[in-house]
């Protein structure tokens, strides 16, 4: 399929990420790249973001776009949006990462989520105003609801752990995670 | 109980949920459309917090991957989970049956509307019935160790296999029969059998891969937790 070596990015553009998992379910290879070259980032930043450590970051995000390839003719678009199956995957495989390696998230209780930052990537300016966005919905949840959100998403606790953590019934743990999620979609969709 | 499982959305979205909780929200999301409506919302509001934490992956990491994925096979469409099956089933009042045909060998999808007798299976799930009324099938019944019996049923035409589960003992309503599938002794959750009237069908697993049916802890296990009560070869079937 295609000339070897050539490298059709351009030809995707903007890359309709639901397309290419359809071109990849059915084995094609440059629409494989390009949902790497569209996914990529996201995918590693998550990554990052979750295991900490780059090496195994890449390890993590190597088994995401493997899964991808794999089970692509399994994704079914009336369940969702690829680029969301994509980083679903990406989280659960992160968030499996660390639950194998509990030290390293011990370690990591007392870094405030807010604090860990990286710098920005060279193309940010393109999503900017989209980031942007979720940053402002971010700030509109209530302290407990963002913490128990963030310990959860980005540091791959256990909801259960979370309550421990915050010093906080479950009921109300699980309850704000609810609702600060619940919030923050309501959020982004009246800043479309 | 419901109303308690169903505001665990949010820490199933966020992957916060133990593994036993987490298969049991997931069995429960097959019987609760709202449940999953709202978990795909909400996942993907957390899908955009990740994406303001973009970073480029490191260049050598591209080639890395396009070089293992050159390795790597890619699975046919799965036709049905259990789940999946349920809602099919339910669906099938309202509106003629959709058939999703997954061809193991050439990984195409097609889509086709059609008319099913299932005089003769009136109560498993469509897409296990399937299977049994395909017309290449190959059935086999084996006894189980915990005295029942069990039918399987393949069709390559479909790349599928199905079990008939209603010969197996009824359990406690803290016990489930759980699927998997065993690969070089590492095995894989296949499934919860909600009801054993319903059946369950599956992928046609690769030739080295058995299926496996264990007793489990309602909600299910990671990992099998008892010996089985039968391991089949589905190619030999």
């Amino acid at each position: 399929m295609g000339e070897p070596g050539l490298r059709l990015v351009p030809a995707y553009g903007g890359a309709d990420v639901d397309l290419l998992v359809g071109k990849v379910a059915r084995g094609d290879r440059q629409a494989f790249e390009a949902l790497y070259d569209a996914l990529s980032s996201a995918v590693y930043g998550l990554a990052r973001r979750v295991v900490r450590d780059p090496s195994r970051a890449e390890d993590v995000t190597q088994e995401v776009f493997l899964d991808v390839w794999r089970t692509a003719a399994r994704f079914d678009a009336s369940l969702g949006k690829a680029k969301t199956w994509v980083l679903t995957i990406a989280h659960r495989r992160a968030v499996d990462a660390v639950r194998r390696s509990e030290s390293q998230k011990r370690q990591d209780v007392h870094t405030a989520p807010d604090e860990v930052s990286h710098d920005e990537p060279a193309d940010a300016l393109i999503t900017s105003e989209e980031h942007g966005a979720v940053r402002g919905c971010l700030d509109t949840l209530t302290d407990l609801q963002l913490e128990s959100v963030r310990l959860a998403y980005f540091n791959g606790y256990t909801y259960n752990e979370v309550a421990q953590l915050l010093d906080k019934p479950l009921p109300t743990i699980k309850t704000r995670m609810r609702d600060g999620l619940i919030r923050l979609r309501d959020c982004l969709e009246g800043a479309r | 109980m419901s109303t308690d499982l169903h505001t665990l959305s949010g820490a199933y979205a966020l992957d916060a949920l133990s593994a036993s909780e987490a298969e049991a929200f997931h069995t429960h999301l097959a019987e609760c459309a709202v449940c999953r409506d709202e978990v795909r919302e909400l996942r993907d509001a957390a899908a955009q917090m990740a994406d303001v934490e973009s970073m480029p992956a490191p260049a050598a990491l591209r080639q890395r991957v396009l070089a293992a994925v050159d390795q790597t096979p890619q699975l046919p469409p799965l036709v049905t989970t259990l789940e999946r099956a349920r809602e099919l089933k339910a669906k099938r009042r309202f509106q003629p049956r959709l058939l999703i045909a997954g061809a193991a060998a050439i990984a195409a999808v097609v889509f086709g509307v059609t008319q099913l007798d299932t005089g003769q299976a009136p109560v498993m799930s469509a897409s296990a019935s399937t299977v049994f009324h395909a017309s290449d099938v190959h059935k086999a019944t084996v006894s189980t160790s915990n005295g029942g019996k069990l039918v399987v049923a393949t069709s390559r035409s479909l790349g599928k296999m199905a079990v008939e589960t209603d010969g197996l003992p009824q359990l406690t309503e803290r016990q489930v029969y759980q699927l998997w599938t065993v690969t070089n002794g590492v095995a894989s959750s296949a499934g919860v059998l909600k009801d054993v009237r319903d059946g369950a069908s599956m992928s046609m697993p690769g030739e080295r891969t058995q299926v496996a049916i264990t007793i489990e802890p309602a909600g299910g296990s990671q990992q099998p937790t008892t010996q089985p009560i039968v391991t089949v070869s589905p190619q030999s079937v």
